[in-house]
């Protein structure tokens, strides 16, 4: 029997390495179809077939085609623009699976704590009150700080559905073309950020097991709410080479003051053409601008 | 002044407009808070040029008045760098250009509206497939 180490070493040999570690580097893709959780309409059904993977996929690309025009106004203006603007995904993931998320096996995010879904209650009876104060009652992707799929963790969206991995000796760099993104990750072993210090992102380390890139992220601020998280979210993701051009992209979400239990999804990503472009997110004073301009008018329209 | 709870509360909204994402599409922000939805408006226009601005692209256009003056109207997109993906470039819509725009006027009432069909006047699509204005051919993903 051959020892551990000549099997470790044609696996790296077959993944190709960088710095001795599996070759996670390249440009990268997690654009799908496949929903984070499971529609309501397909409770019960974990996968597809493969004709009913096909079918489904006719169905969401049709549904998001913005080139459809609204049922009404309001409608129609939330569709905002043509679908040359879009860049989706067109395909389900690989394994047909119904959701991104595999645990649990409803493939729904748990329900929240009460204390959460009274957290996340108030702060968008502020955000109704509040949301054309001023830019502060904007989001935070309106403002162009974080994106909601940017990450950590990072999710398909409906563009720029795009990320680089760069590996140095000591470091991995991860690159989210949304928002543009860069978390510069140490694999040196050492500890997270005093527990005082938190961040919007957080503070992520990360370690090999295996072939596998693990990434632990806590220091949380709770300021960027991930679905409900807060400050005590501890966020694993692993990054796993599971041909030349994929990837297998794992996350759990473990926040025991937001969620009733923990929860993972699986996302396959694809080696896709590069570069990626500098998103330079900035609304130009523009969109900000008319929002709350048109709030005003409607205000001096009230007092008339 | 605000308190610090509001602060937070503020700031604390990033993810949470995915709790309720079932909508089909998803612009950057929301469209519904800009622009009238009571307010669709159709207007033949000549580009005089395009913001590349992520994350959302402006287009100006020139639109004649019936009588003979000249009213200048802003459009808003989406991100160029979708554009740039497919291969397009700044070239592909040259000042000059006519296009024909049906969307909806912004809420301030100034002269700014969403593209929410942008056509050229003879109803094909902008920035899709190979033909016309300098439009390449997507590229393979």
């Amino acid at each position: 029997m051959k020892p551990a180490w000549v099997l470790v070493t044609f696996a790296l040999a077959a993944a190709g390495a960088v710095n001795g570690q599996p070759d996670l580097e390249g440009i990268w893709s997690n654009a799908t179809i496949t929903p984070l959780e499971r529609p309501a309409d397909l409770a019960g059904k974990q996968t597809f077939t493969a004709e009913e993977a096909a079918a489904y996929e006719k169905k969401v690309v049709d549904r998001n085609n913005a080139d459809r025009r609204g049922a009404n106004g309001d409608a129609d203006v939330a569709t905002a623009y043509n679908n040359f603007w879009y860049d989706r995904g067109t395909k389900a993931v690989g394994t047909r699976r119904t959701s991104l998320i595999v645990d649990p096996a409803d493939g729904r995010i748990p329900p929240l704590t009460p204390e959460a879904q009274k957290r996340v209650q108030e702060t968008r009876a502020w955000m109704q009150e509040h949301a054309t104060d001023g830019p502060e009652g904007r989001s935070l992707g309106e403002r162009c700080l974080l994106w909601a799929t940017a990450g950590p963790p990072m999710l398909p969206g409906p563009y720029n559905n795009n990320f680089q991995i760069i590996q140095t000796r000591g470091r991995v760099v991860i690159l989210n073309e949304m928002i543009h993104e860069t978390r510069i990750i140490p694999l040196d072993g050492s500890p997270h950020l005093a527990s005082n210090i938190r961040q919007w992102m957080g503070d992520s380390r990360g370690h090999w097991d295996g072939n596998t890139l693990v990434v632990d992220t806590t220091n949380f601020s709770g300021q960027y709410s991930f679905r409900g998280a807060d400050r005590n979210l501890h966020l694993t993701e692993r990054f796993t080479r599971v041909s030349p051009d994929a990837l297998l992209y794992e996350f759990t979400v473990d926040d025991p003051t937001a969620f009733t239990k923990p929860w993972t999804a699986q996302i396959a990503v694809t080696r896709t053409k590069g570069p990626i472009f500098e998103y330079a997110c900035h609304e130009g004073n523009y969109a900000l601008t008319d929002i709350l301009a048109g709030a005003r008018a409607a205000d001096k329209k009230a007092l008339k | 002044m605000r308190s610090k709870l509001t602060s937070k509360l503020a700031l604390a909204v990033a993810g949470l407009g995915l709790l309720a994402s079932a909508a089909p599409v998803w612009a950057h922000h929301a469209f519904a808070a800009e622009f009238d939805s009571t307010k669709p408006i159709k207007l033949h226009g000549t580009v005089t040029k395009m913001e590349w601005i992520n994350p959302h692209a402006w287009i100006h256009i020139d639109v004649k008045n019936p009588d003979g003056t000249v009213t200048s109207w802003m459009v808003e997109g989406g991100s160029p760098n979708t554009l740039l993906r497919n291969g397009f470039t700044k070239a592909s819509l040259p000042p000059g250009t006519e296009i024909v725009v049906d969307g909806y006027q912004s809420k301030d009432e100034s002269n700014k509206m969403n593209g929410r069909d942008i056509t050229f006047p003879d109803g094909r699509k902008l920035f899709v497939g190979s033909a016309g204005q300098g439009s390449p051919e997507k590229s393979e993903k």
